[in-house]
């Protein structure tokens, strides 16, 4: 059974996912309140008060606002990423809602282990993945309402601001100057999965009031060499792909997807060569205008 | 004279158990304390499904007497309680029908007859039923579904519980293990019934290097079922060493001593790491049709019709308790479903859109992939050229490799099994 929300406030709406699921949220006639840092700033001594005023009881809530990696992966950061997630949940606790949606990371899973489900034991081996798994616990300890905590595995899209190693800055580094320079011989293998597939499950999660702990990803894992050569293949001008002395020791990342395909087995990631495709002819549109 | 046997709780064990015994030339009491039970076995009519059973039953009818009068156990010289052991979805054991009848036995039996404990149950359970002027055993059964009357006629060796293993048997007990000819280990009561644990954790282990290495060929272009016989020979591992990759630990008994492995090791501070691991790789390996059917059909088909061949959990029983293929449908409920079972009915499946079929071919006729979830051997009597002109699309899903994979190729199938990639 399916219930559209009554509206969506979706916290951090204008980073890299957010704004894709808004665009599918309104596609689906779903009400949105899309809060930015710039509306409201969840450090802030009053954001609580701020917050409790803009929600209502019947609100499904996706929390994706954090500071992300490139802005600090220190000790500091820990904290004002923590302090966020406080004013939501306080927040929460006085206004209640109908559903909590927490945008995770695999950040909270150790780089080391190669094959991943949901049962793996969260062991970060990093503050900004310890922060993650902090702000889980917090969201998870919210009485009253169903909490799903989502964790993405590596999301590419053209709109990454981050410039993550993977699709995106190959895409980018591709395009801009013909070349795309790989740590070692690019044998990592990682799962990539597209923004838009990021949010249409996050839709399936919001209609079906998922609970839990869901990785996101599509269960199939690429070098980061067979993403570049993808990526060259489709490129419009010639590239160049540079491998470089390997510094760190090659690790791998498999998920295993199973709940995912129990959850929805109708549905259908978008193949990673497609996804890059479609980047491309994002990027080049961007250019042009 | 021979011994007359006596089988409390006509269940599963019990039953087939009873009937081995008349089989054997033995005069045998099957009891049940429920008459609406026993009323039909009168007529010949069982309530389980095992091979040669109904014929062993109609053949030794004269000596066998189906009761529900505790009073007739008194011509037994051996009482054996053998009610099936029921386990909850945590692989907890429900004792409340063996303490039950056991508590019948010993009040009703003869003073000077033998009373067995055949049902399993954990360590301690005997010794702390032992009444004085009681004699009191355990024995080790290894029923196998599908099996059980093969395992009852022809053991492989009797495990004996005992309060003094030194002691000779009771002449009744051992005149009747005898007629089995296999060898006979009276060993301590804790010994015995944790003997029958063991020997599971043996299988799983098996069965657990079998999946772990099968799935590696699944990605290494090895093929497993070429490894299994230079394992076989291999005296350290040996012939009859179970190999076969499967879908899985099912069936009930298995996970229930798993658990119970994982309690004691909890309970006593030992560790039971591999036992987890075992535990985690079965469920892992359950899904493996699921991931493989995702992979090829449901990822790229927007309304598949999918066939599914078997219900039971294992092939020659009735049994859907932990059935893969009934684990395999409750995922499937966004789509068509088409499904057969030479025993299981597939009113037996809660599915919203589930095709009982008459025949196999009726159930692959205009499907996109068909599954075997339960190897029966009529499956295998398939043929590959009337499956592919019956499917629609071409995929087939063989996790135990049923059917000839080169015959599969050359109809033109997409063939997929375990252990070997595809």
């Amino acid at each position: 059974m399916t219930n559209n929300p009554e509206r969506v406030v979706l916290l951090g709406a204008h980073g890299f996912i957010g704004p894709e699921l808004e665009r599918q949220l309104k596609a689906q006639l779903t009400p949105i309140l899309a809060v930015s840092s710039r509306q409201l700033d969840l450090t802030a001594a009053d954001s609580t008060s701020t917050l409790v005023r803009l929600l209502r009881p019947t609100d499904a809530v996706v929390m994706l606002a954090a500071l992300t990696p490139d802005k600090g992966r220190d000790t500091a950061t820990l904290v004002r990423n923590v302090a966020m997630m406080h004013t939501v949940c306080t927040a929460l606790s006085q206004t209640g809602c109908a559903h909590l949606v927490y945008f995770s990371s695999d950040a909270v899973y150790d780089n080391a282990i190669s094959h991943v489900t949901e049962d793996t034991p969260a062991a970060p081996q990093d503050l900004y993945g310890a922060m993650h798994l902090a702000r889980e616990r917090m969201a998870l300890s919210l009485e009253g309402s169903p909490v799903l905590v989502l964790r993405p595995t590596l999301v590419y899209g053209h709109r990454d601001s981050h410039n993550a190693y993977g699709p995106n800055r190959f895409a980018r580094s591709a395009k801009d100057s013909g070349r795309i320079t790989l740590f070692g011989g690019g044998e990592e293998t990682r799962d990539h999965i597209a923004v838009e597939d990021v949010a249409a499950l996050t839709v399936r999660c919001l209609l079906k009031q998922r609970s839990g702990i869901l990785n996101v990803a599509t269960g199939v894992s690429t070098t980061f060499s067979a993403v570049a050569d993808l990526v060259a293949a489709q490129s419009t001008r010639p590239v160049e792909i540079v491998r470089t002395p390997r510094v760190n020791p090659i690790t791998h990342r498999h998920y295993d997807v199973t709940r995912l395909i129990k959850a929805f087995p109708d549905f259908r990631c978008m193949a990673l060569a497609d996804g890059i495709a479609r980047m491309h002819h994002s990027l080049n549109q961007e250019s042009h205008g | 004279m021979q011994p007359v046997m006596g089988f409390m709780g006509m269940t599963h064990l019990g039953l087939v158990s009873g009937v081995s015994a008349a089989e054997k030339g033995f005069q045998v009491v099957c009891f049940d304390p429920d008459p609406a039970r026993i009323a039909p076995m009168r007529q010949g009519e069982m309530p389980v499904s095992e091979p040669q059973l109904d014929t062993l039953v109609a053949t030794n009818a004269p000596r066998i007497r189906f009761t529900a009068d505790a009073a007739d156990l008194q011509a037994c010289d051996v009482v054996y309680v053998a009610p099936d052991v029921a386990t909850d979805d945590q692989g907890g054991s429900d004792l409340g029908q063996i303490n039950t009848l056991l508590e019948l036995a010993l009040e009703v039996a003869r003073l000077d007859a033998v009373v067995v404990v055949l049902s399993q149950v954990p360590p301690g359970f005997t010794r702390g039923k032992q009444r004085v002027g009681r004699t009191l055993y355990y024995q080790v059964e290894t029923l196998i579904f599908g099996r059980a009357v093969e395992r009852a006629l022809y053991p492989e060796r009797t495990i004996v519980g005992c309060a003094k293993p030194e002691e000779p048997l009771p002449s009744a007990y051992a005149t009747f293990l005898a007629a089995h000819n296999c060898p006979i280990l009276p060993m301590r009561y804790e010994s015995a019934e944790l003997a029958k644990i063991s020997i599971n954790m043996c299988l799983v282990a098996s069965v657990s290097v079998a999946n772990t290495m099968a799935e590696i060929c699944e990605h290494i272009g090895a093929d497993w079922s070429e490894i299994v016989p230079a394992l076989k020979l291999d005296r350290r591992i040996g012939p009859y060493s179970y190999l076969t990759p499967g879908l899985g630990i099912a069936g009930g008994n298995l996970e229930r001593d798993l658990a119970t492995v994982c309690r004691y090791a909890d309970q006593y501070g030992t560790d039971a790491g591999v036992v987890r691991a075992w535990i985690a790789n079965s469920q892992h390996r359950r899904d493996w049709v699921l991931g493989v059917l995702y992979r090829d059909l449901l990822s790229t088909h927007a309304k598949p019709v999918i066939a599914v061949l078997g219900l039971a959990y294992k092939q020659d029983t009735h049994s859907i308790k932990n059935s893969p293929s009934i684990a395999l449908l409750e995922h499937l409920q966004p789509f068509q479903v088409r499904a057969f079972d030479p025993v299981v009915p597939a009113t037996a499946v809660a599915h919203p859109h589930c095709y009982g079929a008459a025949t196999e071919l009726d159930a692959c006729a205009g499907a996109d992939a068909v599954v075997i979830m339960t190897p029966w051997s009529q499956f295998a009597q398939l043929d590959p050229l009337q499956l592919a002109a019956q499917l629609r699309g071409k995929l087939v899903l063989d996790p135990y490799a049923v059917l000839n994979s080169a015959a599969c190729r050359s109809a033109g199938l997409r063939y997929r099994t375990l252990g070997v990639q595809s």
